[in-house]
């Protein structure tokens, strides 16, 4: 059996990691890979993709109504082709500490026993904005090595991805976490994977992969399954099929080189526009 | 910068429950994991008027920090007030609800129809020792229980000097600031030690001006006053020990609240009369006993090394070697405070040194040539470099392991003598 590979996936709020790391789930499973998805985000709609809706209880809630002494099975749900997801859940917003419940619900996890030997895979979708240094509890104490930022070419995506780089580059020089590379989530920005890549160039990585924009993404999302099931057939289908390989065959593992914020400027201004637009754009 | 913290001499902010403690009947409600609560209840050896070791704590654990730990904080007020029988609540968060961001304010205001007053002081210990957490209790009972009051009682001064038992003095020694202030003709208003509680706070506001004893704590608690109950201040930098510094506060108190100066001078020639007396009477043992020491080093907080090293050098007539102040003083503070050791008598300069790093002090002692046997006045901690330097030497400052103060005082005449008399009594014992 293959070693277990723990991958955390990264990036600005609202770039589509859940999306990305559930249709790239489900492409991993059809190939027969056995696959736990944690949902690090208070608001756990990390996993309604796999399940077909938000029908999970966070680990934090269980633990708040039933107290410590919980069973694996009332907080691990099975999805999408044997996937099995936990959602970590938060408190309220506003009270409490978000970042130290990551932290407590990935401890349980642990002693609950939720790290079998017959997975391939586990995912740790955090949200967006990593505020805390609970929020790097999955590339701390050795759990994820393994970490992909989902970006696209708009400006933010790739601010957000080079902060995100220097969490990262702070863990690597401690523990063993490496950056595999960058997954785009395409938005249509113009030269966008021409910017990715001179981008992941400049951050001492790559561009492993390009997601196109396509609708279809949406629709499925609407019917609570990801592409994989609802299209099976379809183009976009395919295309988090080849993400699947592309994480499956990653040999590029690396210590990022984040860039400050003047040079990420000039990489924007150097690749990030269409040669082609006229300076006019009144119509 | 971080560092090693060798030998201690203060503890967290949170350690102001000390000061909730002191005042009669009040109880400090801490909102924190248990063990802040324990070792800070180690520490004092006290929990005040109800009963030794025991007061309500929420005793926050990991759920608390995920979820929060409001609820738990309601619940732990409201049962303390039914169990419980005290004239004042005092909530003191510890770093733990103030990293989580619990809104203690909040929860603490849900009280304010409460049988009795409950209150609140943001104790984390980030946010500086307990002389730093002593004036946010206190800031607390200002914004919390007082208002400017019409009504005003002739006479009446608000005394703040010590922190309660970081300074193991304090019950004595405000018994004997009251005593001073009474024999000046004023009425003394204090609102720590035996049977001093809610009733002297509540007179707060109808006094005619506080009076701060202490080189810098409590400063900033008048100027809130100030400016939030009309209540002017005299600042008086030097807790009096000894003839010559007590009358000088006795002129200048006297003066400040308009007591005729004859009626302040008969008193100060009333009192030196009889110190002297005592002093004459020992006159030759304070001349014979050859192996006293020329000069000395205090290791106290600012308010003590600053008494001490006044009476020392005015009344006794010895030479400052450094004297060292180890309490953090805020920055602002410690230029003035510098000064006031410049301003002793006989021209005399003493060289003062903010250090809290216990190792450093005790190189500068050693390194020092004291010109015979070394005097040091200060923590327990000061023991060993005392033995070392064969130091007569006096445990007056924290940590007291040393000896057992209930009521002893060393303010004023009287607390004169008394020092004079234990620092005799070490040096007397030398050959013996």
């Amino acid at each position: 059996m293959a070693q277990l590979r723990q991958i955390a996936i990264y990036g600005k709020g609202g770039i589509g990691k859940s999306t990305t790391t559930q249709n790239l789930t489900a492409g991993l499973v059809e190939q027969g890979k056995k696959v736990l998805v944690v949902g690090c985000d208070p608001k756990a709609d990390s996993t309604r993709l796999l399940l077909g809706g938000l029908a999970q209880r966070t680990v934090l809630d269980t633990l708040r109504e039933e107290g410590e002494d919980i069973d694996l099975s009332s907080i691990m749900k099975e999805g999408y082709g044997g996937t099995k997801c936990v959602e970590s859940g938060g408190p309220e917003p506003g009270v409490g500490c978000a970042g130290r419940g990551i932290i407590t619900s990935i401890s349980l996890l642990e002693n609950l026993g939720a790290y079998t030997d017959d997975l391939d895979f586990v995912f740790y979708d955090v949200l967006g904005d990593v505020v805390c240094g609970g929020f790097a509890m999955p590339i701390r104490e050795g759990k994820a090595k393994e970490i992909y930022i989902v970006a696209s070419g708009e400006m933010m995506a790739l601010y957000a991805a080079n902060n995100i780089a220097k969490g990262i580059q702070r863990y690597a020089k401690s523990g063993g976490v490496r950056l595999g590379g960058i997954i785009c989530n395409s938005r249509n920005v113009d030269r966008e994977q021409e910017l990715l890549r001179a981008f992941s160039a400049e951050l001492g990585t790559q561009l492993l992969y390009f997601v196109p924009r396509d609708n279809i993404v949406q629709h499925a999302e609407i019917h609570k399954q990801t592409v994989i099931q609802y299209a099976p057939g379809s183009h976009q289908a395919q295309e988090y099929r080849n993400l699947a390989e592309a994480v499956i065959n990653n040999q590029n593992f690396t210590i990022p080189t984040p860039m400050t914020q003047e040079r990420l400027e000039e990489i924007l201004l150097e690749h990030g526009m269409m040669d082609n637009i006229p300076e006019n754009y009144h119509i | 910068m971080a560092k090693i913290l060798d030998k201690q001499r203060y503890k967290c902010a949170m350690a102001a429950m000390q000061t909730v403690q002191a005042i009669e009947r009040a109880i400090p409600v801490l909102h924190s994991g248990p063990g802040c609560a324990h070792k800070l209840s180690n520490l004092i050896g006290n929990s005040g008027y109800f009963s030794p070791n025991i007061y309500p704590c929420t005793s926050l654990n990991e759920k608390d920090v995920v979820f929060g730990g409001a609820k738990k904080l309601h619940s732990t007020i409201e049962n303390s007030l039914k169990v419980i029988d005290a004239d004042l609540y005092v909530v003191l968060t510890g770093c733990i609800p103030e990293i989580v961001g619990d809104d203690t304010e909040e929860v603490v205001e849900q009280f304010a129809d409460a049988e009795k007053p409950v209150i609140y002081a943001s104790t984390a210990g980030f946010k500086g020792n307990n002389y730093i957490g002593h004036e946010k209790v206190i800031d607390a009972i200002t914004d919390g229980l007082l208002s400017p009051s019409e009504e005003k009682i002739p006479g009446l001064v608000n005394i703040w000097a010590d922190v309660p038992y970081q300074d193991e003095y304090w019950a004595g020694n405000y018994r004997a600031l009251e005593e001073l202030i009474r024999d000046l003709g004023l009425k003394p208003n204090t609102i720590f030690g035996y049977q001093r509680g809610i009733r002297q706070i509540q007179d707060i506001p109808k006094a005619e001006f506080n009076l701060v004893i202490s080189p810098w704590v409590g400063v900033k608690n008048a100027k809130h006053m100030e400016k939030k109950l009309g209540l002017p201040f005299l600042h008086y930098p030097t807790l009096p020990i000894g003839a010559f510094e007590t009358s000088k506060f006795l002129r200048t108190v006297g003066e400040y609240a308009g007591v005729p100066s004859e009626k302040v001078e008969a008193l100060i020639r009333e009192k030196e009369e009889y110190y002297y007396h005592y002093i004459e009477r020992f006159a030759d043992l304070f001349l014979e006993t050859r192996v006293m020491s020329k000069q000395f080093s205090v290791v106290a907080d600012a308010h003590y090394a600053l008494a001490v090293t006044k009476f020392l050098v005015n009344d006794l007539g010895l030479f400052p070697a450094q004297q060292f102040i180890v309490d953090d003083t805020p920055k602002e503070f410690r230029e003035p405070i510098r000064q006031y050791f410049e301003e002793l008598n006989y021209g005399i300069k003493a060289e003062t040194i903010f250090e809290t790093d216990g190792y450093k002090i005790h190189n500068a002692i050693r390194e020092h040539d004291y010109h015979g046997y070394p005097l040091i006045l200060g923590g327990y901690w000061e023991k060993s470099i005392a033995e070392e330097t064969k130091a007569h030497f006096l445990n007056i400052s924290y940590p007291i392991q040393e000896r057992l103060v209930m009521n002893s005082f060393y303010v004023g005449y009287d607390g004169g003598l008394r020092l004079l008399e234990d620092i005799y009594t070490v040096a007397r014992s030398r050959f013996n």
